[in-house]
């Protein structure tokens, strides 16, 4: 396998943008990408495009990938359209390093694009939990629910087991709050308080408003080539793809004793990067709602059973902290563009590595750092999807 | 009136006999599985996987009470999880004669299932499904 670098990112900003479509959207993230990278859309060998609900929502259902990419100039090329749930776009990077990294092309881009605001929340909703497993949507699971009682986190179990409270769920919304308001990418741009988190209504309980992912339009892109090739396009600093694992999740009975998926997909990675969890300088990860990141801080291994608040508390996972987790604001606040999730989270390590991330760069550039992207629910009693990618400078 | 999920739940034709899940059990490794699946999920044998009747009963495993209902649904319900003492852990709604107010429900008390409307909603009035209720007659709160 060859040695891949991402050479250029870009994004459309997320939020409600009621005038564009997903052509429009993947058109500011495409080419924000290629120009970063320094290429034309001639250099480009191969596209994979995640998108999720653009079937359901915008009555596209088929070839969406060819469809955006014609609309930014890149045609006559192998496009691969990828649909996997809030990874979609984990999925669609994956499939551009295997690409480079086989040999099998020399460059290529992954895109991810989400366009959830049609005018009728309702159905933008039915299309989300239309994610999951039929038989759990139709019996009206909804991702929220799936968080506050699925057997795979229970954040309401975790608040008798670990002694959490909604206090401690509010840590991360406000800790990510205060990065997204720094973001003039983000969604939402005002920092929070304990109080207002705590405070906003009951979505699902344990879960309040200002604790969940609101629905957004938004894009991403990312340009790879193989790392020998790079300083033939572009001066900046090449962000080596270290590890890209991709897993669907288990059948899960209540005895299963096996490490969760979470886990399992992160060991994976730190395996393949021959890294581990101390040498990372920056972390991407999947808070659709908010409290998760506690979870994922002792899954990613960060921290022992429980601890997680700890983290946020003494500062480590902030922005200018030791390790900080989701400077780009997170899902909730940077936006949560269900397909293109994946490939935002990519484009703000690189800006992270290189030192281009603004007001909220990360005082010590980190050189070491990990995106974790999820998706999907399945009968057995797991996520469908686990995406983890470590990048090296 | 229809069924969801018409291969899982089961209302028997003889009044006397209570509905029940259509599982599958493993005659391989035991393992229990619901919806019925043609492969083993644990020992991931082919052709193994037989008609078991389960579900009568259960355990609450979690519960919350979801303030925002999707299209079709009502809010507030109660969304749960239980286990079944055959094996599964299953997802499931709360029958409505369980009046949906916090303390109403623990985890860990006895369930029994019910067959019901999916919700009482125009989308989903007619059609039938499985749900829990708790098992004690009352099904009164327990202050603790
Ligand atoms: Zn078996």
């Amino acid at each position: 396998m060859r040695e891949v670098a991402i050479i250029g990112v870009g994004a459309h900003p997320t939020g409600q943008f009621t005038d564009k479509s997903l052509k429009d959207l993947g058109y500011t993230a495409i080419w924000g990408a290629l120009k970063d990278a320094g290429v034309t859309p001639e250099d480009i060998d191969v596209a994979y495009v995640g998108n999720s609900l653009g079937g359901l929502l915008t009555g596209q259902e088929g070839v969406r990938g060819q469809v955006v990419l014609q609309h930014s100039g890149i045609t006559g090329i192998p496009v691969i359209n990828v649909e996997n749930a809030c990874a979609s776009a984990a999925t669609a990077l994956r499939g551009a390093w295997l690409e480079v990294a086989s040999g099998a092309a020399d460059v290529a881009i992954a895109v991810g694009v989400e366009k959830m605001y049609v005018g009728d929340t309702a159905r933008t909703i039915g299309a989300l939990s239309s994610v999951s497993e039929l038989d759990l949507s139709q019996m009206g699971m909804q991702f929220t629910t799936s968080y506050a009682i699925h057997p795979k986190i229970n954040l309401k179990g975790k608040m008798k087991e670990y002694g959490w409270t909604s206090a401690d769920f509010a840590k991360p919304a406000v800790k990510n709050s205060y990065n997204g308001s720094l973001n003039p990418l983000a969604q939402h741009r005002r920092a929070l308080t304990i109080e207002q988190v705590v405070q906003s209504r009951i979505v699902v309980d344990p879960l309040t408003l200002y604790m969940c992912a609101s629905i957004s339009d938004g894009a991403a892109a990312a340009v790879v080539c193989a790392a020998d090739m790079a300083s033939k396009f572009t001066s900046k600093t090449p962000i080596r793809i270290a590890s890209c694992v991709l897993r669907s999740g288990e059948y899960r009975l209540p005895n299963d004793k096996r490490l969760d998926s979470a886990t399992v997909s992160a060991q994976a990675a730190y395996e393949e990067a021959g890294i581990g969890p101390e040498d990372l300088g920056a972390i991407e990860l999947h808070d659709a709602m908010a409290p998760a990141e506690l979870m994922l801080y002792e899954r990613l291994g960060l921290c022992g059973p429980g601890e997680g608040p700890k983290l946020i508390d003494d500062g480590t996972t902030t922005l200018r902290g030791r390790l900080p987790v989701n400077p780009s604001g997170g899902l909730c606040s940077r936006g949560h563009p269900v397909g293109a999730t994946g490939l935002l989270q990519i484009a703000e390590l690189v800006w992270q590595m290189r030192g281009e991330a603004g007001p909220r760069q990360i005082e010590k550039r980190p050189k070491v750092t990990m995106a974790q992207n999820q998706g999907g629910l399945l009968l057995g009693q797991d996520s469908a999807v686990y995406g983890v990618t470590i990048l090296k400078s | 009136m229809n069924l969801l999920h018409s291969s899982g739940v089961v209302m028997p034709t003889d009044p006397k006999q209570t509905p029940y899940l259509l599982g599958g059990k493993c005659s391989n490794c035991g393992t229990v599985v619901f919806p019925k699946m043609p492969v083993c999920p644990k020992c991931r044998r082919n052709g193994t996987v037989e008609d078991i009747e389960i579900g009568r009963k259960g355990r609450l495993f979690s519960h919350t009470i979801a303030r925002f209902a999707p299209k079709g649904f009502k809010a507030p319900f109660f969304q749960i999880f239980v286990d079944l003492p055959e094996g599964p852990r299953i997802f499931s709604l709360v029958g409505a004669e369980c009046p949906v107010e916090d303390g109403v429900l623990e985890d860990g008390m006895e369930m029994r299932l019910v067959v019901e409307s999916l919700a009482d909603t125009p989308e989903n009035k007619d059609t039938l499904t499985y749900k829990y209720v708790p098992a004690a007659k009352s099904g009164k709160p327990r202050h603790a």
